[in-house]
């Protein structure tokens, strides 16, 4: 049984939080503000963590930050106010996995978690997580796991490997459980970018609908094309 | 009789005056005079009486010693046809020393009144009024003496009715004097009287005609011979010139201030002649004449300018009338902007184009007060269509009643714009906090969300869950979704915009409107608030929701001088905003302060002052206090800052209770 820890400083949604993970099967940690959640995960290192952003006395991001310090593999989604990106952006730059937004859907956190769940069990397997593929008019890239700057490098060979191919045409295709951070996207735009000058193609495909609204956000969306994934 | 004298008029008087006493004179002299002619006449006469008897008495006693009668009697006819004694003379007896009648000269019978005047022994003569036959004759008799021996008497009889016609002329002739002076006196006294008068009967008449409002008459007692004209005078072509500037004793004395001037001690254009009592006072009266249609002309200029002010004037003018309350004049503007005529008006209660503040105004004139200024009346116009005005009353004698007079400002546009004004500076509000907002609504609606999906999953899945647990989430979900009605009740509140009418509010709502709204959000940025709110404070008249503006205001400026002095993470700095409500004296007083950096005095002057800000460029737009000032200016309350650089600053709200 896995261990999630939320914090927020909503009495209420605690208790629904508490009352939808308990029934979806996890046990469930609660912490009123950010100072006391980092102390709960010190002692109780839970597997997941959700995490309200705005919060007094310790705000969201400095929990991550906090966390982070801890266990930089730990798994933190944080709860961000809908549309509110430059804060999951600034998340997903200090190594957040994830977000999810208020109000919280089941359908969002069931995902959320379960994306969390594969990473876990990836980053326990330490499986690669850009692998290249060749398919008859196009260059595939398969990103698992969490992009972050330490994949940085290792994803731009690929990047570059996948060009040579002189396909003109790549696609990322992301899988399901894909996360990427701040560092990842960052690399990203500059391949896309370079790529795209060069009068290349880009297709992206599997993002979830999450790191699509990022995408959205720092733009990339207009250097690329995504498909629905079906592929 | 005294009184009709004092009534007569003074050349009467004069004329009376003169002629009594002419009279007065010239009858005493003429009483005198008589008196000492017809008494000496009387007696030169009787003298004369005398001197004949004694004559004959003298040359008749040899005669009547010789006893000649015949000589005796030539004698005494001689002696009474002498000259014109014929006239005087009425007869001459003698008779001897026993009463026997020896001669006389009457040609009837002797009258025994004549032998009855005896003549005593020791008297030589005497005189003694006798009636001769109905005439009167006075006798005198004289001894007739030889040695020391009476031998007889002489009787004269003189006529008396000559003797008085004698005196009755010299009577007619003194009467004739007498009248002839009075005649003369009369004449003389009349034509002096009226000369005398009649440059005081000319200044009457030309006062007369002053009176009737004509000035265009020549003073020809004072006929400019002098090159005096009226036109030379500075001050008539320039009623703007003060008339004490051609007041020479200025120059006299340079030191006092113009101020005095109420009375020229010594015009430069008034001039007075070399002359008697009576071209002086013509002088005077040419002067007086002069300063008259001077003010009088200077009076009409002044009255035409301001009674085309009156009618020309931008601004609805009304004479109101104290006792009854009507409308007494009003000029074309109050026809324009009030949709009344003037023939309307004149029969219109000032107090129905106008309820408020009358009494107050009345009342404010009866302790003596002098203008008063009310901002922001309601008035009425046709078809009673309320407007706002800024009203000045003012006390003012008005054809000898008591009036006011009152002008009004149209201010309902300035009014609308204010209004626009602020409810634009609540949108800015609204969009600033927005985000707060967002957040705020977003915390119910999560919980909602959450709750219930959960019962869906449940049902979904056929778990199975305790009926207190169901229960526990459908309640919470229906109190998040008040908490979340209560948001937009507020923001709802807080966005409309203000009726023109203000109610009864007590301060402690909209501070705690407008917490619920901010209170997390400031709590996010780590801005602790603390409270003192008491309950049952005295309600003041306001706008519930421009009372919220101006909270919501006075916060976010706290906000932002403490996010000046520290950041949100910083532990070291005190992040605190006090809010305190208290009733003192028949005022309210709301302060809010922080924990800020404070004002320097050069801020400190300048806050109120629009598109005044602190922040920096494009972070504040400066209107956000002028409106507030304003706001709070509306409802009589006034705004006090105490601030300090390095002490934080206090915004202290005092409003007068309801």
């Amino acid at each position: 049984m896995k261990k999630i820890l939320v914090i927020d400083d909503e009495q209420p949604t605690l208790k629904m939080f508490t009352l939808l993970l308990e029934a979806m099967g996890f046990s469930v940690l609660t912490a009123e503000d950010g100072r006391a959640g980092v102390d709960v995960f010190r002692d109780e290192r839970p597997d997941i963590v959700f995490t309200d952003i705005k919060m007094p006395v310790m705000d969201g991001i400095e929990v991550l930050r906090n966390i982070k310090e801890i266990n930089p593999h730990a798994e933190v989604i944080v709860i961000t106010g809908h549309g509110d990106m430059e804060l999951a952006i600034q998340a997903l730059n200090l190594d957040a996995t994830d977000f999810i937004n208020k109000p919280v859907q089941r359908q969002a956190l069931s995902q959320a978690l379960q994306r969390a769940e594969e990473r876990l069990a990836l980053s326990r397997t330490e499986q690669t997580q850009v692998s290249l593929e060749e398919e008859k008019d196009k260059a595939v890239l398969h990103l698992r796991g969490n992009v972050t700057g330490l994949t940085g490098t290792f994803l731009q060979s690929s990047f570059s490997r996948a060009a040579a191919l002189g396909h003109g045409c790549i696609e990322l295709r992301f899988d399901e459980n894909a996360s990427i951070n701040g560092a990842g996207i960052t690399t990203l735009t500059d391949l896309l970018g370079d790529f795209r000058e060069k009068g290349g193609r880009v297709l992206i495909t599997g993002l979830s609908e999450n790191f699509r609204t990022v995408f959205d956000m720092v733009g990339i969306t207009r250097l690329a094309e995504f498909g629905d994934g079906s592929h | 009789m005294v009184r009709r004298f004092e009534r007569a008029s003074l050349k009467n008087k004069l004329m009376l005056s003169m002629l009594v006493g002419i009279l007065l004179i010239s009858a005493t002299i003429a009483f005198i005079a008589r008196w000492i002619l017809v008494s000496s006449l009387t007696n030169e006469l009787e003298q004369r009486g005398a001197a004949i008897a004694h004559s004959v008495a003298e040359r008749g006693g040899s005669c009547i010693l010789d006893n000649d009668i015949p000589r005796l009697l030539s004698l005494i006819f001689d002696e009474r046809r002498l000259h014109e004694r014929k006239k005087l003379v009425s007869y001459i007896v003698i008779e001897d020393q026993h009463g026997k009648v020896l001669a006389h000269t009457m040609t009837r019978r002797l009258p025994p009144a004549v032998l009855a005047h005896e003549l005593p022994q020791d008297l030589r003569q005497s005189i003694q009024l006798v009636d001769l036959d109905g005439e009167a004759v006075y006798d005198i008799a004289a001894g007739i003496n030889e040695g020391l021996y009476r031998i007889g008497t002489v009787h004269v009889g003189l006529n008396k009715s000559h003797i008085d016609s004698l005196v009755s002329k010299l009577r007619v002739a003194f009467l004739g004097f007498i009248s002839g002076v009075v005649v003369i006196a009369f004449f003389l006294s009349n034509r002096l009287s009226r000369n005398i008068t009649k440059p005081i009967r000319d200044l009457t008449a030309i006062a007369d005609e002053i009176s009737r409002g004509n000035f265009d008459i020549p003073i020809e007692a004072s006929a400019p011979d002098d090159g005096w004209d009226f036109s030379d005078c500075p001050a008539y072509p320039n009623s703007d010139l003060p008339c004490w500037h051609f007041d020479l004793s200025h120059t006299e004395r340079p030191d006092r201030m113009p101020e005095e001037y109420r009375n020229c001690r010594r015009c430069v254009f008034y001039s007075k002649r070399e002359g008697d009592e009576v071209t002086q006072l013509a002088d005077s009266f040419r002067n007086m004449v002069w300063s008259i249609r001077l003010y009088r002309h200077r009076l009409r200029e002044s009255e035409e300018k301001y009674r085309s002010l009156f009618d020309s004037g931008p601004d609805p003018i009304f004479v109101v009338d104290c006792e009854s309350g009507r409308v007494m004049d009003a000029n074309p503007r109050v026809e324009e902007l009030y949709g009344y005529s003037r023939d309307e008006l004149r029969l219109m209660s000032y107090t129905s184009l106008a309820p408020e503040n009358y009494q107050e105004c009345l009342d404010h004139f009866d302790d003596g007060g002098g203008c008063i200024y009310f901002p922001k009346a309601i008035h009425y116009k046709r078809g009673q269509a309320p407007f706002f005005v800024n009203m000045h009353a003012c006390p003012i004698s008005y054809r000898g009643r008591h009036a006011i007079i009152v002008a009004v400002t149209d201010i309902t546009e300035m009014i609308e714009k204010d209004a626009q004004l602020i409810q634009a500076g609540k949108m800015k509000s609204l969009g600033e906090m927005s985000a707060g907002i967002a957040h705020e609504l977003n915390q119910p609606l999560n919980a909602i969300k959450m709750g219930s999906e959960y019962l869906m999953m449940v049902e979904e899945t056929g778990q199975d869950i305790p009926a207190r647990q169901r229960l526990e989430v459908v309640a919470e979900i229906s109190a998040q979704v008040d908490r979340a009605s209560g948001i937009i009740n507020t923001l709802r509140s807080f966005g409309r915009q203000a009726d023109l009418v203000t109610e009864k509010v007590d301060i402690n709502g909209p501070v705690r409107a407008v917490l619920s709204l901010l209170r997390r959000q400031f709590e996010l940025d780590n801005i602790r608030f603390r409270l003192d709110l008491p309950e049952g404070l005295p309600a003041i008249k306001a706008h519930g929701n421009r009372l919220q503006q101006v909270v919501f205001n006075l916060v976010t400026n706290a906000r932002d001088a403490i996010n000046d002095g520290s950041d949100p993470g910083d532990k070291a700095g005190e992040r605190v905003i006090f809010i305190r409500t208290q009733a003192s004296g028949g005022s309210v007083r709301l302060e809010v302060g922080d924990t800020g950096p404070g004002m320097t005095e050069e801020v400190r002057g300048k806050v109120f002052e629009p598109f005044f800000t602190t922040k920096e460029a494009g972070q504040g737009m400066g209107l956000g206090l002028a409106i507030s000032y304003g706001i709070v200016k509306d409802y009589g309350g006034e705004v006090q800052i105490e601030s300090e650089p390095g002490a934080g600053t206090v915004f202290r709200l005092v409003f007068p209770a309801a």
